[in-house]
This record gives structure tokens, C-alpha cells and sequence, in this order.
């Protein structure tokens, strides 16, 4: 019995030691270092940032506590005397900023949550569809938990018949005189338009002709907005057509020009005249500036959705031209000159990605000549000022808590700003992931149009609803080309196939609904109908579907002859579920590699 | 031999009747020593102890350090740690439960400790305690490894809540073993339990992420207890796929009842086995 008594203390001695060590060793295992990353057990709600570098939305201070109190900023400033089992975030090495403001976006589908992703919890939206805006304003009232930057929009864009922005698919009314003003700007507040945007373009800058309003209507739409309380503000791509809007009596200008350097006399007018620019470097330089690259470069790969990777890899069609560098001296010089500046990108225009290129243009706004207070407070308060957002753009008593922190010392290099330790937005943190966020607005299925003609080609590129675009698979890495022209009251599609993509495709794309890719239910149709010929070779009709598809859209073949043949397709002939859910169909040339040449007219989905 | 079976019988009541009698104190050093000396006998078991301990450094040391390090992110090392401690724990129980029952049936070791006054329960608890361990042994080296070689860390809550689960593994793993160890006969046993613990690990996703299976093979994960195990575990460092913790739960649970109930069906038939031997 002693032998027993002597090796049951003994066992339990050894449990003992061994239940020790090993929470030992548990306690002592290595933790991220301070605000590696907020995963789990971040605070979020009511919590407070300690010892951070601040950036007020004016001016960074140093050893700052910004206490949070269900999703707005109680107090910030230098050692507050926080409640002691207030949950903290140690800031220590790292520098707090207000949400970004984008100045200049344009939203549809998932755009909003890909810039929240990216810590722009505000966009100031230059013209999208007035029903998805109509859709997403009301989120913004609410301090919640969201997966969406906060949308401020313009709404339904002022332009020409034909001008530049009736391009896009999305319902425009359009202007043709300066006595539709009144009448068009109060549709646009009574659609809650936030300000007025108007656009102001004859193309003249980039080699192109486009209808544009003539100034007397841009006058007049500028004075009407004034009239019913909003701000106007105008898309210029030259400096006369900038000095004129200034003379209308425009609030704001969203682009910087290209085509000639403004003189300091000029410059120092812009100033006088207290109005605002939104420069748009973003764009206005050229997408291939390796500052683009850099950026992307400097970006994990998978934190990037598939349509921020695709709009960053687009160009303009033909491209900008030069102009970067004047449109960088412009800036320079209202700058200098004292004119209001504002960080906006115009993302997700080809060469920019939503959320993404706002840490691009910060970049770009540095290189310009801005310190990083300077830079931060064009993508903060100074937006927020400028386009009467309330409680947004800074850390100050009673703002929501739409805060970014940033690994290491922002205010000793900007370009830091895309090394994201943290988001949150109305004091909830933000899952960064591709995807859970940014799954953002999925855009319902619309009913389709009564008629059955999608395009005869009689008058040029235009559908009879919808919107025609060239698509290739350099979406996928490929390096196919196609162009397109209307010859004849028909539409010509040449190009040629490259190897390079997994499924190398060049041809057009028609897109039914009013947003690009929005699904449209064609229930009750049964074909697509459409006349065609070409050079012999075997082409592809893809249906693009509601889903995102894993792999390549379902796909049904046919042959372009050397002379016109009707070609009639099944809807139930599309390897698919549901070939009624049309977002986009696409006519193409597939592999084997080498050019390609057809046409396509009369085309139906009947 | 019929006198001999009778003498054994009534030895065997009375003794029962003892069990009966003991007083907890007793109970609790048997319990103990019982632990102790099972966990000191498989200790020296090179052919128990080795695999099970080595297995899943060795795996973690290629697929969590040395492939892991290639990528910038150490979500694999990270991710790979919660999985092979999954496959760390599954080991020890797999085998004790499986192999170790059914190798002390065969050589009749099990029949003499049924003779004595030893309550069968600390028979069970031993063979728990020593699956225990060793998965904690299994599991505090993979965690320095991670930690130190692989550069994981983990908030502190994390790593002791990982632990935690990890641990709690060997309820279900030790019910299958047991159900494995009551059906199978000694020599087949370790190579049923390879037949399990192999496959199962794989299509459980303890080797490679789950998500890079095809549908089908990750359907079929969703029948092992293995797979809900490792979700739970991957659910404390965020890396799980968003599945809820009452279905893991609820499959773990049906599970464990179901391999307990296999398992006592298994020591009805073994029981009138050896009783007709005994005959």
C-alpha cells in the first residue's frame, strides 16, 4: 500500500508539472504585435484608440486617445482619462486617420464595398444610375455595421443628345436648351440629388468630337441648381471651358485639364473665385504612370475583387494621349495659387480601381507638391467641406467613427497610406476579405423591354436599349484585340486572337440593362436572332448570366459566311440553368489564334 | 474446467460486490494508477508512440514551415496549424483506443483487469488520459513550432481557446477508437485504424485546405467527425468556412452516441466470445 501511495503522488506531482508547463508554454507564445490586424477581438462599437498618431482631418497630432462611444467619436485628444475597462487599441507606431472621402467615383455593383475595403468610407458619386443611388443613400443615415463606403451622389448627369455621359447604358435625360434648366433640375432634387453635376465636353481635348451643351446652358443649369439650394459643379477638360464654368458661377470643377497650363493670373482667379477641383490625377495621368503599378504592386493580389483587377488593367480606348504632365503642373499651380483641392480618382474608369486608387491618387497629390497633412485633408475635411458633408472627413467630437489605421508614420510618407492595420466605419470594424465585404449591391434582375430589336446599326453604335462594348480576354490576362466600327448600317468586329489567356476571346458585348452587367429577365423570349457574315471562321455567342460563373459562360457556336445568313438561336440551347437572366451576350471569336473579321446586324432576343 | 470457470465466476461476483464498496479515495487512486501505468506502457511503445508523436511535427515541419514560407502571408502555416493539431489528437485516440484495446483483448490482458476489483470505468479513463496527453504533448510542439519556426502568433485568447478544442477532439476521436478497438481483433486493428485515420485526415482537409477538393470530396467531408472537429478549430483563429458551431457541435455529438452505441454492440458479441472460450 505504501508502494501505491507513493506512486499516486508521484503521478500526480507529474500531471501537475505537466499541466503547468504546457499552459506555460500556451502563455507564452508569441501575439501580433500590437494592432497587427484587427481580427477577432478587436474592439469595435465603443472602444478607444490609445497613444496614436492623429490626423484630425487638419494636422497630425502626436499621442492622441480617440475614444469611440457607439459608432461616433466621444472625445479625442492627448491622454483622456478613459474608463477602465474601456476596450483599447494600441496605437503605438501607427497613425489614425478619418475615412477617406473619394471626391470623384462613379458607383454601380460591388464598387461600394471594394472602396470601403480599401478605407474609403465615403464617395462623392459624379453621376451613376439615380436609382442605384436612390437605393443606397438611405444607408448612410444608419451607424451601423455595413459593407458599403456611405454613397453621396449627383445622380442623373446634365449633358447633351449624344453628349459625353449618355455613353454608359444608364438612363440620361439629356438638355438641349438653356429654358429646360429649371424644369431638369428640379427633377434631379426631386430624385434627392445631392448637388448638380454637369457635364461641360466637346471631346476637343482628346481628339474627339462630341455634342456638348453650350455654355449658356451650363449657365443656366448652374444658376437653377443655386436657385433650389444645391451645389453645381462641372465636368471641363479644357482651360477655356474651366475659366467659363468659374465665370457661371460653378461651385466646383471635377476634373483637372490637360490641353494647357493654366497662367498664375488665371490660377490666382480660381482662387478668388473660392471654387473647388477635384483634379482627378488618377485618370488625367496617364494609367500607365508607374505610380498605378507601384501601387498594385504594392497590394496582395487576393485583397483585389474582380472587378477592381479588371478596371485597373482597362485603358481608355485609343488612350488619353499626352497631357499628364500638364495636368500635374496644373495642379502644381492651383496649388500654389491657393485654390481648393480634393482627392478623387474618378475610379472605376479604365487604369483606376475603386478604394484602390485613392491611395493612388494621394501618390500622385504628393508628387504634386502636397505634404502628407496637405494630401490627407483633400481626401478628408477639405472634401467633406467642399461638398456640405456633415460629421465625416475628420476625428473631432460627435463624427462618426469612419477611422483607418495605418501601419507606421503617415504624416513622413503618404505614399503609406494603403498599408491598412484597420477600418472602421461607424465604429464597426470592416472584414477587408474580397467578398465579404464589397459583396455590395447586387443589382435586381430588371424586366425586359417590350421590343424585340436589340440593334439595326442604321444609326451608328447605339442599341435600342442596353449597350454595346468591346470585349476581349485581357480581362483574364489574355492578349487578344478586337475593335469595332459601324459600316453600313452594320456592325464590324475585327481583331485578332492572342495566346495568353486560358480562353482566349475577342469580339463585342451587348449589355440588356440600365447598369452595366445588370441582369435583365427575358421570360418568354425563346432566341436570339441576328443576321451576320464574315470570313468563314466559327464564331461564339457567350451568355453572360446573373452568377458570376466559375469558368467560362455558357457558349453556342456558329459560322460567319461570305454572305449574309440569318443565325437563330435557342435560348434553351445555352448549357445553362436559367438562359432567360441575360447581363450581357457576347459575340466572339474564340480560338485558334490569328485575325478575325465579321459583322453582326439586326439583332434580336425575340 | 467447469469447476475452475464456476470458482472464477464467484470470484469475479464478489469482487463486483467490493467494487461496489469502494470508497472514493480507493476509487480515485485506482483511477489514477490505472492512467499512470497505461500511459507509462504505451510511452514505451516506440511503435505507438512514434508515429503519433512525429506524424504531425513532421507533416507541420514541411507543409506549414518549409512550404509555408514561400508565401508572404502566413495564413497556411497558420491555417495548417489547426488542421494537423486536429490530426495530432485523432492519432493517440485512433490508435489507444483502436489498436491498444483490441491488442489487450487478443493477448487477454483486458480479461485480467476484468478480474480484478478495478472499476471498468478507469480502464476507459486511462486510455482517455493517455490520448489526452499525448495530444497535448502533440499539440504544445506543433504550437512552438508554428510559433517559432513559422512565425504564427495569435492573439492570446487564441491560443489557448485553439488548445482547448483541439483537446476536446478526443471525446469523439476516442469513441471511434474505442468502436473500432471493440469490433476489430488485435493484428487487423492497426491496419483498420490506418484505414480510418488516413483517409479520414485527408478528406477531413487536415492535410491540405478543404476548399481545394472538389465539391464531391468536400461533401463527403461533411460526414466525418474529423472535418466538424478541425472547422471548430479553424473557427477560433477565423479561418473556417463560416458553417455554424451548433451543427459542428450537433454532428460531433450524434456522432460520438453513435460510435459509443457500435462500440457497445461490439463488447456484447466479444463478451459472449471469450465466455464461451472460457466454456
Amino acid at each position: 500500500m505504501k508502494d501505491a501511495r507513493y506512486l499516486v503522488g508521484r503521478s500526480l506531482t507529474w500531471f501537475v508539472i505537466g499541466v503547468a508547463v504546457f499552459t506555460g508554454v500556451l502563455a507564452t507564445l508569441p501575439v501580433p504585435e500590437a494592432a497587427e490586424g484587427p481580427a477577432r477581438g478587436v474592439p469595435e462599437e465603443t472602444f478607444a484608440v490609445v497613444d496614436v498618431t492623429a490626423f484630425d482631418g487638419e494636422a497630425f497630432r502626436q499621442g492622441w486617445d480617440v475614444w469611440v462611444e457607439d459608432g461616433r467619436i466621444r472625445h479625442a485628444g492627448q491622454r483622456l482619462d478613459l474608463p477602465e475597462d474601456l476596450p483599447r487599441v494600441d496605437g503605438r507606431g501607427h497613425t489614425l486617420i478619418p475615412g477617406l472621402i473619394d471626391g470623384h467615383v462613379h458607383s454601380f455593383l460591388s464598387t461600394l464595398g471594394d472602396a470601403l475595403r480599401f478605407g474609403v468610407t465615403t464617395v462623392l458619386d459624379q453621376s451613376t444610375d439615380p436609382a442605384f443611388a436612390a437605393a443606397m443613400r438611405p444607408e448612410r443615415e444608419e451607424v451601423a455595421r455595413g459593407t458599403q463606403a456611405d454613397l453621396f451622389s449627383a445622380g442623373m448627369t446634365a449633358t447633351a443628345p449624344e453628349g459625353h455621359g449618355t455613353q454608359y447604358g444608364m438612363p440620361v435625360e439629356t438638355l438641349t436648351g438653356p429654358d429646360e434648366a429649371a424644369q431638369w433640375v428640379r427633377a434631379r432634387k426631386a430624385e434627392d440629388s445631392d448637388w448638380i453635376k454637369i457635364i461641360y465636353e466637346d471631346g476637343s481635348a482628346f481628339g474627339m468630337e462630341i455634342a456638348s451643351l453650350e455654355g449658356e446652358t451650363v449657365a443656366a443649369v448652374i444658376a437653377a441648381a443655386h436657385a433650389e439650394g444645391l451645389a453645381a459643379v462641372v465636368h471641363v477638360s479644357t482651360l477655356e471651358t474651366a475659366l467659363e464654368a468659374m465665370t457661371f458661377g460653378a461651385d466646383g470643377l471635377v476634373h483637372v485639364w490637360r490641353d494647357e497650363v493654366v497662367s498664375e493670373v488665371d490660377a490666382r482667379r480660381f482662387a478668388e473665385a473660392d471654387i473647388f477641383v477635384v483634379p482627378t490625377l488618377s485618370v488625367m495621368v496617364s494609367a500607365d504612370d508607374p505610380a498605378v503599378a507601384e501601387l498594385v504592386r504594392d497590394t496582395d493580389d487576393a485583397m483585389l475583387s474582380p472587378i477592381q483587377r479588371q478596371t485597373l488593367d482597362g485603358r481608355f480606348p485609343g488612350g488619353l494621349g499626352e497631357g499628364g504632365d500638364v495636368a500635374m503642373e496644373n495642379v502644381r499651380r492651383l496649388r500654389a495659387a491657393g485654390v481648393r483641392l480634393i482627392a478623387g480618382t474618378d475610379a472605376p474608369n479604365p487604369g483606376t480601381g475603386a478604394g484602390i486608387s485613392m491611395h493612388g491618387e494621394l501618390r500622385l497629390l504628393a508628387r504634386a507638391g502636397m505634404g502628407s497633412a496637405e494630401a490627407l485633408a483633400a481626401a478628408t475635411s477639405v472634401a467633406a467641406d467642399a461638398f456640405g458633408v456633415a460629421e465625416r472627413g475628420r476625428i473631432a467630437e460627435g463624427h462618426l467613427a469612419d477611422l483607418v489605421l495605418v501601419r507606421g508614420d503617415l504624416e513622413e510618407d503618404v505614399s503609406r497610406s494603403h498599408d491598412i492595420v484597420g477600418i472602421w466605419k461607424d465604429g464597426y470594424l470592416v472584414d477587408r476579405a474580397v467578398g465579404s465585404a464589397g459583396a455590395g449591391f447586387q443589382p435586381e434582375i430588371a424586366p425586359a423591354p417590350a421590343e424585340t430589336l436589340v440593334a439595326d446599326f442604321e444609326d451608328g453604335f447605339e442599341a435600342s436599349f442596353g449597350a454595346w462594348d468591346v470585349t476581349t480576354d485581357q480581362l483574364t490576362g489574355g492578349s487578344s484585340t478586337a475593335d469595332v466600327a459601324v459600316r453600313d448600317g452594320a456592325l464590324v468586329v475585327t481583331g485578332e486572337i492572342a495566346p495568353g489567356a486560358a480562353f482566349p476571346w475577342a469580339g463585342v458585348i451587348w449589355m440588356p440593362g440600365a447598369q452595366p452587367m445588370q441582369p435583365v429577365d427575358f421570360s418568354g423570349r425563346e432566341a436570339i436572332r441576328f443576321r451576320t457574315r464574315g470570313d468563314g471562321r466559327q464564331y461564339s455567342v457567350m451568355l453572360i448570366g446573373s452568377a458570376e460563373p466559375a469558368g467560362p459562360p455558357p457558349t453556342v457556336t456558329f459560322i460567319a459566311p461570305e454572305e449574309w445568313t440569318q443565325v437563330e438561336i435557342r435560348l434553351e440551347d445555352f448549357p445553362t440553368a436559367t438562359p432567360e437572366v441575360i447581363a450581357g451576350l457576347a459575340f466572339v471569336a474564340e480560338g485558334p489564334v490569328g485575325s478575325f473579321s465579321f459583322e453582326v446586324d439586326e439583332v434580336e432576343v425575340r | 474446467m467447469t469447476g475452475g470457470a464456476a470458482t472464477a465466476s464467484a470470484g469475479a461476483s464478489m469482487l463486483a460486490r467490493d467494487a461496489h464498496r469502494l470508497t472514493p479515495a480507493r476509487r480515485f487512486r485506482i483511477y489514477l494508477l490505472e492512467a499512470r501505468f497505461q500511459f507509462v506502457e504505451v510511452l514505451r511503445e516506440p511503435m505507438f508512440a512514434i508515429p503519433t508523436l512525429a506524424f504531425p511535427l513532421i507533416f507541420y515541419l514541411f507543409f506549414g514551415v518549409i512550404m509555408g514560407a514561400r508565401g508572404v502571408s502566413l495564413a497556411v502555416p497558420t491555417y495548417v496549424l489547426a488542421t494537423y493539431g486536429v490530426f495530432g489528437v485523432l492519432g493517440p485516440a485512433l490508435f489507444g483506443f483502436g489498436a491498444g484495446l483490441a491488442n489487450e483483448r487478443d493477448t487477454g490482458v483486458l480479461l485480467l483487469k476484468q478480474t480484478t476489483p478495478m472499476p471498468a470505468g478507469a480502464y476507459l479513463f486511462a486510455k482517455v488520459m493517455a490520448a489526452l496527453i499525448f495530444g497535448a504533448v502533440v499539440v504544445a510542439a506543433l504550437f512552438l513550432m508554428a510559433a517559432h519556426a513559422a512565425g504564427v502568433a495569435l492573439y492570446r485568447w487564441q491560443w489557448f481557446a485553439l488548445a482547448g478544442v483541439l483537446l476536446a477532439g478526443v471525446i469523439p476521436f476516442c469513441a471511434l477508437g474505442l468502436a473500432i478497438g471493440a469490433w476489430a481483433r488485435g493484428r487487423s486493428a492497426v491496419a483498420v485504424v490506418n484505414l480510418v485515420f488516413l483517409p479520414m485526415a485527408m478528406l477531413s482537409g487536415l492535410w491540405l485546405p478543404i476548399y481545394m477538393f472538389p465539391d464531391v470530396m468536400q461533401d463527403i467531408a461533411l460526414a466525418l467527425p474529423a472535418y466538424h472537429h478541425a472547422q471548430l478549430a479553424l473557427k477560433v483563429i477565423a479561418m473556417d468556412a463560416g458553417q455554424p458551431v451548433p451543427m459542428h457541435l450537433a454532428v460531433l455529438a450524434a456522432e460520438t452516441l453513435a460510435f459509443l452505441a457500435v462500440a457497445a454492440l461490439g463488447f456484447r458479441r466479444a463478451d459472449s466470445f471469450s465466455m464461451r472460450r472460457i466454456r
